[in-house]
């Protein structure tokens, strides 16, 4: 196979949107059309993916200018991981669309604005270029606003603001890194870089240049002082959308830190590595505490992915090969199990009287709800850790590779918190299907349909059940991390 | 003139980071315009006057760096894009809540 399929899970997204928008007066045809074009993209991923693990990485030089001079396309192993991960989600993400009852599906271009953001993201998750990672989070931050904005719900356009605000401000911070980096090595591929950084870490403008880059990364990852935008964004989004900002989007920001801490700064790594491990210790406790204090299922739910980000963290900081792979490991499973969870939530908010996950307007709702009671205790088991579920190998693999490295305070740390992930979820699910409802209140017959989340917890039992293909990936990957040499070589040909 | 430009760009992100902090939401948009006016001048002060002749032109003397006007002019792009977007939810939340002090805008406060 040649180095265009690379290419594809990028293109087809993009020429879908601009298609999609052109028939915006057909709704039918454009939702089938957007659908076919997301699982084509998505085909075109597990391709790249396969290529990438059985034969090496693809890379396309765009436009044909060599490698350090034009822009590449890089689908090594953890950009071709993070973008299958990226689009499978997002495939379930747009069958519950279909599925949906909210009238902001209905927006004419809710469809195309649901195909650029796949597109944002594979792109920034393939790029080899730091300007281009600029152009397609910009893309991804665009389209994220308006889905948002134009939620059911009133605050939709606050929470779009506040988001859309953060984004371009963070952004802001992206390019001054690109100026300072281009300055100090007059070049902005991503390989090309890492080896002048390798060889001469002197110039001042790269400590800062360094900095901006993680503070970028923190604020797309909701990292804990750059978090407070995100619970109001995921809460106020309409339920597909939030499902996709709360479980793949906030990977962009994971996978920057295993880009810097592998392949960009790897002289300055081990700071980076002790920032990210604090970060994640402070996450991981912050966000269990803030999602037990919670009134609204999917505030608690955006909380919590605040926490689950920091156990990512706290493993890319250990940064030891097992670390890295049960990172990577993490990472895929609470894209599935949040985008789950997020579904679940919405899906019983859907049946409310009131159209809100507010606890006090869907407690006992769950009554007559028994099929989604197990899918949510299922996700819930998945996201607290506990077997036979996905969530469970993540967790022990973190554990692993912590005891290995001898890091025993935040293994406390992360011990406790994983604690506090069952009390929560016990507690939302002991809210909604236990306690008895109130006098006359029923959940309404008709509602989102609930085929994207069956499945999404059916791939987290078989990825629980059936976890070495998944563990195998991962610590191919981790090995591939483990040497920076590779990543140059299959960029610049060498 | 190095000076003159790095005290020009500090200017600006002095005056925006003021203009952010205030209140009023259409304020703080202005501030965010001027913040990424500043960032752009950065990149230009790269490399974009270095040389005299212009790339791929067969003239006498040193070329000058293509590339930091092609960022200066993908980021002006972009962020005009940005920019538009952002004043049409600022038009949104005026029709909305009929205010433009960010603390009257708190629904999700709550």
């Amino acid at each position: 196979m040649n180095a265009h399929v690379v290419l594809l899970p990028v293109l087809i997204p993009l020429t879908g949107a601009a298609v999609g928008l052109l028939v915006w007066r057909w709704p039918r045809v454009q939702r089938a059309w957007s659908f076919g074009a997301l699982l084509t993209s998505f085909a075109a991923a597990i391709a790249l993916l396969w290529a990438a693990w059985t034969r090496g990485p693809v890379v396309f030089q765009l436009g044909g200018w060599a490698a350090p001079f034009g822009i590449s396309l890089v689908g090594d192993l953890l950009g071709a991981t993070m973008a299958l991960m990226a689009q499978g989600v997002l495939v379930t993400g747009m069958i519950y669309a279909l599925g949906c009852r909210d009238k902001a599906i209905t927006y004419p271009a809710f469809f195309p604005l649901f195909l650029t953001l796949t597109a944002g993201l594979t792109g920034t998750f393939l790029t080899g270029d730091v300007f281009n990672l600029f152009v397609f989070a910009e893309l991804l931050v665009s389209s994220g606003a308006i889905l948002t904005a134009i939620a059911d719900d009133r605050a939709g356009a606050e929470a779009a603001y506040k988001y859309f605000f953060i984004s371009l401000f963070a952004a802001i911070f992206l390019l001054s890194a690109v100026g300072g980096l281009y300055v100090s090595y007059g070049t902005l591929n991503m390989a090309d870089l890492a080896v002048r950084i390798a060889a001469d870490p002197s110039p001042p403008l790269l400590a800062m240049a360094m900095m901006l880059m993680f503070v970028f990364f923190m604020v797309k990852s909701a990292v804990v002082p750059f978090h407070f935008w995100q619970p109001d964004f995921h809460a106020a989004a309409p339920t597909p959308v939030s499902a996709m900002l709360s479980s793949v989007v906030v990977k962009l920001g994971v996978y920057g830190f295993l880009r810097m801490t592998t392949l960009l700064f790897v002289p300055q790594a081990a700071t980076l590595r002790g920032l990210l491990v604090v970060l994640g210790v402070v996450g991981v406790l912050f966000g269990g505490l803030a999602a037990l204090g919670t009134h609204n299922a999917k505030r608690m739910l955006a909380y919590s992915t605040l926490a689950q980000i920091g156990f990512i963290l706290v493993g890319i900081g250990w940064g030891t090969p097992i670390a890295l792979a049960a990172a990577i490991v993490l990472t895929v499973n609470h894209s599935l199990i949040k985008a789950a969870m997020l579904m679940l939530a919405g899906a019983v908010a859907s049946r409310a009287p009131i159209k809100s996950a507010a606890f006090a307007n869907i407690t006992g709702l769950g009554k007559s709800l028994p099929g989604m009671g197990a899918l949510f205790l299922l996700g819930g088991l998945a996201l607290a850790g506990i077997p036979p579920t996905n969530g469970f190998i993540g967790k022990l693999a973190l554990f692993r590779g912590g005891v290995l490295a001898a890091e025993y305070p935040a293994l406390a740390a992360i011990g406790v918190a994983s604690i506090i992930t069952v009390v929560y979820v016990v507690a939302a699910f002991e809210r909604i299907w236990w306690v008895p409802p109130a006098e006359g209140v029923k959940a309404k017959p008709g509602g989102d349909r609930l085929l994207a989340p069956a499945l999404l917890i059916g791939l987290c039992l078989l990825l629980g059940l059936w976890a070495e293909p998944l563990l195998r990936l991962a610590s191919d990957v981790a090995v591939w991390l483990g040497d920076p040499g590779l990543y140059i070589a299959a960029v610049l040909g060498g | 003139m190095d000076l003159l430009k790095a005290l020009a760009i500090g200017a600006m992100f002095g005056v925006g980071v003021f203009q952010m902090l205030r209140r009023n939401v259409i304020r703080s948009t202005i501030g965010l315009i001027i913040i990424s006016n500043a960032v752009n001048l950065f990149l230009l002060a790269t490399g974009a006057y270095q040389g005299v002749a212009a790339a791929y032109v067969n003239e006498a003397g040193q070329r000058s760096d293509a590339l930091p006007q092609a960022l200066v002019l993908t980021a002006i792009v972009i962020s005009m894009a940005g920019f538009s977007l952002v004043l049409a939810l600022l038009y949104m939340l005026s029709t909305r809540y009929h205010t433009s002090d960010s603390d009257e805008i708190a629904e999700l406060k709550n």
